[in-house]
């Protein structure tokens, strides 16, 4: 048995499927476990969002009850960052919340993988967001934009101070994926390592065979502590998209 | 109001019996309909708390503080590495002097950035404390 506590992070092609798919600019395109976790969840929630609304009524299922709320809660968060026009934003910021919500929680089922574990994918993620600020504040504003990195300061401060805003601002990427993928890395990891520890009491033999519970039974906490955690980090992700939005949309207003 | 699910299939005894009863006997009482109204609204305010937003725990504040650090430290180091590599392309030998300044902007920004997000759970937290004095 592997007691490699990041023997779960490993991203491999599946079995049977060891041949790349295509090349992209000489680069090999394998289908690995995480392109089929992902696969999974996009495929889980689009169609549990769609299957739950098609009822329609007024008192609604229980899975149309879970839609709506999910709905209204990333409503609200968006509408109370960003006010009233943060709104038309809501398909990329609901994509967004869903996509690593669902994400987090398959990545809690024993024996699957968690795909926001991997820097790689949660630094595109927040590459996506940082990209449509900056669109949105280009679009928005026009050149004006611009004037995010230039704070209200005399003129010779400003020669150090734009430096700085530029970047603090570059920095939101780098702080947006890295929470999320170390918060759930670390979750991950420690689950694992109080696993090895059951393992290695469990097959120690005699009264240390015993004791192997205390560690299973702090599993069972940890995983509770992991689907807070979960959600938690996903609507961290969501809010600090709304935060950003809300700079590019409206400048220096809030001030 | 609540009629049994297998009323229909006992016959139209207990069908009429059922209609009678809705109709006449549990009418809708208008006061209770003015008050439906009322009930609706506290409803929707608790439903609204509940969805607001989880409060942030002292791990998270001091995790989020510690990424914002580090990452304008490694932003403004690579910054400035990138800059210096520029140079050195072009024959201007300026390593290290970008990327010690740039890395020393880069610490000013991780400072800023940290400002910036205690402001942000600062308001969070008074927003937070305001609600429940007013006790909504």
């Amino acid at each position: 048995m592997n007691l490699n506590p990041m023997e779960q992070f490993a991203v491999k092609p599946l079995a049977g499927l060891d041949k790349p798919l295509f090349e992209i600019a000489g680069h090999p395109i394998y289908f690995t476990n995480q392109a089929l976790l992902m696969v999974i969840v996009v495929a889980v929630s689009s169609l549990f969002l769609t299957l739950a609304v098609k009822p329609n009524r007024l008192v609604p299922t229980r899975g149309q009850s879970m839609a709506e709320m999910s709905y209204e809660f990333v409503a609200g968060m968006i509408h109370s960052a960003t006010g009233e026009d943060g709104l038309k934003f809501f398909p990329f910021v609901f994509t967004l919340f869903i996509f690593v919500l669902c994400c987090n929680f398959f990545g809690m089922v024993p024996g699957s993988f968690t795909v926001t574990s991997q820097i790689a994918v949660t630094f595109a993620l927040a590459s996506f967001v940082i990209l449509m600020v900056i669109v949105t504040g280009f679009m928005k504003h026009g050149i004006g934009f611009l004037k995010l990195f230039v704070p209200h300061a005399p003129w010779y401060l400003l020669i150090l101070l734009v430096p700085i805003e530029l970047i603090s601002f570059f920095t939101r990427p780098i702080s947006l994926s890295v929470r999320l993928f170390a918060n759930m890395l670390a979750g991950h990891t420690m689950l694992a390592v109080f696993g090895g520890f059951v393992v290695a009491l469990g097959t120690a033999g005699g009264v240390l065979s015993a004791l192997s519970i205390a560690p299973m039974l702090l599993i069972v906490a940890i995983m509770l502590l992991e689907l807070l955690v979960a959600f938690l980090q996903a609507y961290v992700f969501a809010i600090l998209t709304c935060i950003y939005l809300n700079e590019a949309l409206h400048l220096h207003d809030h001030h | 109001m609540v009629r049994p699910p297998s009323t229909r299939r006992e016959g139209w005894f207990c069908a009429v019996f059922w209609d009678f009863w809705e109709t006449v006997l549990t009418a809708p009482d208008p006061d209770r309909l003015s008050d439906l109204g009322k009930r609706l609204d506290e409803l929707q305010t608790r439903q609204a708390d509940r969805t607001r937003r989880p409060p942030p725990s002292q791990s998270s504040i001091a995790f989020r503080f510690a990424t914002e650090l580090v990452a304008a430290l490694i932003v403004g180091g690579g910054l400035g590495w990138g800059i210096d590599w520029l140079f050195g392309h072009f024959g201007f030998h300026t390593r290290p002097a970008f990327m010690i300044v740039f890395f020393m902007l880069g610490a000013a920004a991780g400072i800023r950035n940290v400002m910036r997000a205690a402001k942000e759970i600062n308001a969070e937290i008074a927003e937070k404390r305001s609600d429940k004095e007013t006790g909504s």
